[in-house]
């Protein structure tokens, strides 16, 4: 599509935006970036996953300046990760070393090392807690104190747990194809844009930083029909996984030598998904196969909206929506589609001239006609 | 003790002691900031346990700082913005590289520090395990 600029409106433009300032302090009352922090992590969390840039102070300033938009939040974020040179690759996370703070299945009760419920709003009643309106700082001190005293007296053992994944289990007992370590370097769509066929690394990467409410949205049109994958969750699990990185001229390659640099909180799913395969006799079989999800922050919906895309996309079926790989893949971007579809509000007068033309000539020959 | 572990520990602990091992370096040799604390990315590459295979999820923002001691020179990386702690760190790194007589001392702190943080870890497990779940099917 052409483009044709326009010019002028400066003073307009610069009055606009002092009205958006104003708009923000008219009300005189300032919300600190270490309020948002602290009170505000599932939007932190949610920013933080879109914009693909982990950082939660970051994410907290975004919250602050883009009012609580989520979408020009995770602009701000974007924009700025394409500031910063990219300075590492972290070595090979795996998820077994988690620190796992919740973890859940909804195909076995009894899962090894057992369910932690950790905190979770699953199990609350939805009505509005009018105590939050007047909410009193020397009240929450007192409630922490107390809450405090009473884990006091919990045992802790010698060593911290790691939490066996389920699905190992499942493989063990040959219910679950086992698949060997793949190291092929994967696509980086921030490098590169992307190719159809994309690649498994490629859709992954597309899938996580996918906009909360697209990915949920094409997660619930599967679902619902408009696509084949209905999976059991088979475990959902938050926690903080640990990053290293190699050093970047050392020829040596010993891990123990390797910078830890932190860690980050991250949701991750794995879904079964029953499909119908032939045997060597030709005979129909149900089998299951792993959906896979996961994202920054706890954000266990995305997460299994995402673990649902991911077996639709490997799983290509023209007749649906959900299982075509250009269909998902371009349109569940943050940036992309609000971008795209807010371009709309700015001037289109060439574009709108020319149709209008067009139309004025059509109707003025049908009125010569007459 | 080797980076990976001494890392760990010096991230995970209370900062104070990154800064009085890099103090101690500092006011013993001379030490030359090649790169003051920076910002920047580091793109985190993930297994996915579907199919085994590798992508990335994302970046993490990190604060990097690079210093000189004895031409040795030192790295110190840390997720967020912690201009103090990664100059710190690459104090230290430096140190080590350099086999520093002072980082003979360190490894009787770095352990003290590392039980505390498992202490602490196995404790806020603990806590957590006030949340484990014993659901129960019912006949209906």
């Amino acid at each position: 599509m052409g483009y044709v600029a326009v010019k002028g409106g400066t003073k307009a433009i610069e009055a606009s935006i002092e009205r958006l300032k104003y708009e923000r302090l008219k009300d005189e009352e300032i919300l600190e970036v270490n309020t948002i922090l602290a009170t505000m992590k599932a939007m932190i969390d949610q920013v933080m996953s879109e914009s693909s840039l982990y950082s939660p102070y970051l994410a907290a300033l975004a919250i602050k300046q883009a009012e609580g938009s989520m979408e020009e939040a995770v602009f701000l974020m974007r924009a700025h990760r394409s500031t910063l040179p990219r300075l590492y690759y972290s070595q090979t996370v795996e998820a077994e070393s988690m620190l796992v703070e919740r973890r859940i299945s909804a195909s076995f009760k009894d899962i090894p090392g057992g369910q932690l419920l950790g905190a979770t709003r699953d199990y609350t009643h939805r009505l509005l807690d009018f105590q939050l309106i007047d909410e009193d700082q020397s009240d929450n001190e007192q409630w922490l104190r107390d809450y405090k005293d009473k884990l006091a007296a919990t045992r802790a053992q010698n060593e911290v747990q790691y939490f066996p994944k389920v699905v190992d289990y499942l493989r063990e007992e040959g219910l679950f194809e086992k698949y060997e370590k793949n190291n092929t370097d994967p696509d980086d769509i921030t490098k590169q844009s992307l190719q159809f066929p994309a690649s498994r690394s490629a859709k992954l990467q597309v899938l996580t930083r996918g906009q909360t409410g697209a990915v949920t949205s094409l997660g619930y049109a599967s679902l619902r029909g408009y696509g084949q994958v209905h999976p059991n969750v088979g475990e959902v699990r938050v926690g903080n996984l640990p990053i290293y990185v190699a050093h970047p001229n050392e020829m040596e390659q010993d891990e123990e030598n390797e910078f830890y640099i932190g860690e980050i909180r991250v949701t991750e799913v794995e879904s079964f998904v029953p499909v119908t395969v032939k045997n060597e006799q030709n005979e129909s079989e149900l089998e299951f196969e792993i959906g896979y999800g996961i994202c920054y922050g706890q954000n266990e919906t995305k997460a299994i909206a995402m673990s649902i895309l991911d077996q639709c996309l490997e799983h290509p079926e023209a007749e649906f929506p959900t299982h075509d790989e250009e269909f998902v893949l371009l349109h569940i971007d943050s940036v992309e589609s609000t971008g795209f579809i807010s371009h709309l509000k700015l001037p289109h007068y060439v574009t709108f001239q020319s149709k209008l033309d067009s139309v004025r000539q059509v109707k003025g020959g049908d009125k010569d006609e007459n | 003790m080797k980076r990976r572990r001494r890392t760990e520990i010096l991230i995970q602990s209370d900062s104070s002691l990154a800064r009085s091992f890099a103090e101690m370096i500092t006011q013993n040799h001379e030490c030359q900031e090649i790169v003051a604390p920076q910002y920047g990315l580091t793109m985190i590459k993930m297994r996915e346990s579907a199919k085994n295979s590798l992508f990335y999820i994302g970046e993490v923002l990190v604060t990097e700082a690079k210093v000189e001691i004895n031409n040795q020179i030192g790295i110190g990386i840390v997720v967020g913005m912690q201009d103090e702690l990664a100059k710190h760190l690459a104090i230290i790194d430096a140190a080590y590289k350099a086999n520093l007589p002072e980082v003979e001392e360190w490894n009787p702190q770095l352990q003290r520090a590392e039980q505390q943080i498992m202490s602490r870890r196995a404790k806020e497990q603990a806590d957590l395990f006030e949340t484990k779940v014993n659901f129960e099917t019912m006949d209906v």
